[in-house]
């Protein structure tokens, strides 16, 4: 009977396993691979050893793109946790037509993001824009080093506003009203309930928020590219992914691209444990809510 | 003392009309512009309304020169692939992991849970020399490839809802002579629909969207998907406005329809599952 089980677990497994085999676990052999070679994408391969890594190390772009997407992060993540948490206030407080709020606010989330980053392009046109012809000025919005990444930001902002306000909605909804009305009768007012009882309980809301949030936004790429093209002016908006992609593609450095692609890698798991810890120390998330 | 409510419910509707203004106005800008000739879009205020509105943009968009027919049958292609080998594979996983005993179950569990962690920038470059090995480049199974064998986050999903099935309900169908196929097929999933329905716009959404791994690995018209071809487009007209946006609307309106048609489901699993 078991043995019957583990050959039919396993046939039922088998397509899956490939899948996982070839195309999640392989290519982290095969990009270690790539970064001790030199390839142009369609010549031969060449062993180069380590030069690929001392070629980054002293190429100061992929530096800047590590600092670029920190920043990046730096200001999406905060943005989008304060206003998704303040639109999840608003829609809890149970008036009419909160409901049809609720879904119009997710209506960017759902859309492709390099479809709506051609959308922001437009709008933030210096001459024919919609933004710079609603407020009678003519700003470099996405062409000016100084706004491109705070612009880029707001962009992705604006997209997942909504996202993260229905994971605050839940977790409001978890909270149960005996508490609220308790502190009411207490003689609470509604900021000491606030800090003092709905905050503490959206602790496990805020954690999921913040960690999927720092992980995706980490890997930014498809707004970024259509907003502002081949890393912005004076490269101020050349994200991670995006460095890695015209690094493979547009100069053909494959086997430097593989060098930033396993340190990309080895970051995002190296953040994705370190919260993780954080998280289980603290606080349980349960997916079933 | 206190503020009277009907003023702060007032603030609080000011606050969630302004939220849904700003979030609906470039999707009507886009649209707006749209349905706006070159000439009227030059001539006329950027804000106004088109007058009259034409469909003439969407004409040339689907005209020979443009041809965005083939790029919305190439993306339907391929999410409709992805989709049924997703859901089929996933199903076949989840039912292994949740219901049979066998060793090696809780490591390769962990395995495929680990894999979750792999970001798609870092994947790239390496299935692109995998791809490009096999001569496989610029084809219709490059793009479908590397998605079909079942997803390790739909497997997670699926396999949480399939321990909650009652084993009674497994264990009679085993009773009547089904194989585990029949039991999959006959019990498991007509149970599972909503989870299964949930995992299928989360499917279609995810690949519909899909950008990086089509702009890598194809090339030309052929098997250009439609975000692809709408960044070229933007990219080779750039400053012509009225048929870029034409462009953005084909590739954003069918998901804003399926998902005002199936939201409350889209909204639920959003915070069952956290998708993407």
């Amino acid at each position: 009977m078991r043995s019957r089980d583990t050959r039919t677990a396993y046939l039922l497994l088998a397509p899956s396993l490939f899948g996982v085999a070839a195309f999640l676990v392989l290519p982290i052999l095969v990009v270690v691979w790539l970064a001790l070679q030199r390839w142009d994408l369609i010549g031969p391969r060449t062993f180069v050893g380590l030069d690929n890594v001392v070629a980054v190390a002293q190429d100061g772009r992929f530096a800047r793109s590590l600092l670029v997407t920190a920043v990046f992060v730096a200001i999406v993540i905060p943005a989008q946790t304060v206003l998704g948490l303040g639109a999840a206030l608003l829609l809890n407080r149970g008036l009419r037509g909160s409901a049809v709020f609720r879904v119009l606010y997710v209506l960017p989330w759902i859309c492709a993001p390099l479809a709506l980053g051609v959308v922001w392009r437009w709008i933030l046109a210096p001459t024919d824009g919609a933004l710079n012809a609603l407020i009678g000025h003519r700003i470099e919005w996405l062409s000016d080093p100084v706004l491109a990444l705070p612009s880029v930001a707001a962009v992705t902002v604006w997209t997942q506003v909504g996202y993260v306000a229905l994971f605050f909605v839940a977790g409001l909804r978890a909270i149960p009203s005996t508490l609220l009305e308790a502190a009411l009768l207490d003689g609470a007012g509604p900021w000491q309930t606030f800090r003092l009882i709905t905050l503490p309980l959206l602790r496990p809301t805020l954690f999921f928020v913040l960690v999927t949030g720092v992980i995706s936004t980490f890997q930014v790429f498809d707004s970024v590219y259509a907003l502002t093209p081949k890393g912005g002016p004076q490269g101020v908006t050349d994200v991670v992914a995006g460095r890695i992609y015209y690094e493979a593609f547009e100069s053909r450095a494959v086997g430097q691209a593989a060098v930033m692609a396993v340190v990309l890698f080895v970051l995002l798991v190296a953040i994705t444990l370190v919260q993780q810890r954080w998280f289980s120390r603290r606080t349980t998330y349960d997916l079933s809510t | 003392m206190t503020v009277p409510r009907i003023l702060r419910n007032g603030a609080a509707y000011l606050l969630l009309v302004l939220g849904a203004v700003l979030t609906l106005a470039p999707f009507l800008l886009s649209l707006m512009t749209a349905l706006k000739t070159p000439l009227q879009f030059a001539s006329q205020q950027v804000l106004a309304p088109p007058a009259p509105p034409t469909v003439a943009n969407f004409g040339e968009l689907f005209g020979g020169r443009y041809d965005f027919v083939s790029p919305i049958v190439v993306t339907a292609q391929v999410v409709a692939v992805i989709l049924i080998g997703q859901l089929l594979f996933s199903v076949f996983a989840a039912y292994a992991f949740a219901r049979l005993r066998f060793p090696g179950r809780d490591a390769l569990f962990w395995v495929y849970l680990a894999t979750l962690m792999v970001p798609q920038a870092v994947t790239i470059i390496p299935l692109y020399a995998v791809f490009a090995d096999l001569g496989l480049r610029n084809t219709f199974w490059a793009l479908v490839l590397p998605q079909l064998f079942g997803s390790p986050y739909a497997i997670f999903l699926l396999r949480e809802y399939f321990r909650t099935i009652p084993a009674d309900l497994l264990d009679a169908a085993k009773l009547d002579g089904a194989g585990t196929l029949r039991t999959v097929a006959h019990v498991v999933v007509p149970i599972s629909r909503p989870i299964l329905a949930t995992l299928a716009i989360i499917t279609v959404v995810t690949h519909w969207n899909s950008f990086l791994w089509p702009l890598v690995i194809t090339t030309g018209r052929q098997w250009q998907v439609l975000t692809v071809a709408t960044a070229s487009l933007q990219s080779q007209y750039n400053g012509n406005w009225t048929i870029v946006m034409a462009a953005t609307t084909v590739a954003i309106l069918p998901l804003l329809v399926l998902f005002l048609a199936f939201q409350r489901h889209v909204i639920r699993s959003i915070t069952l599952t956290g998708f993407r």
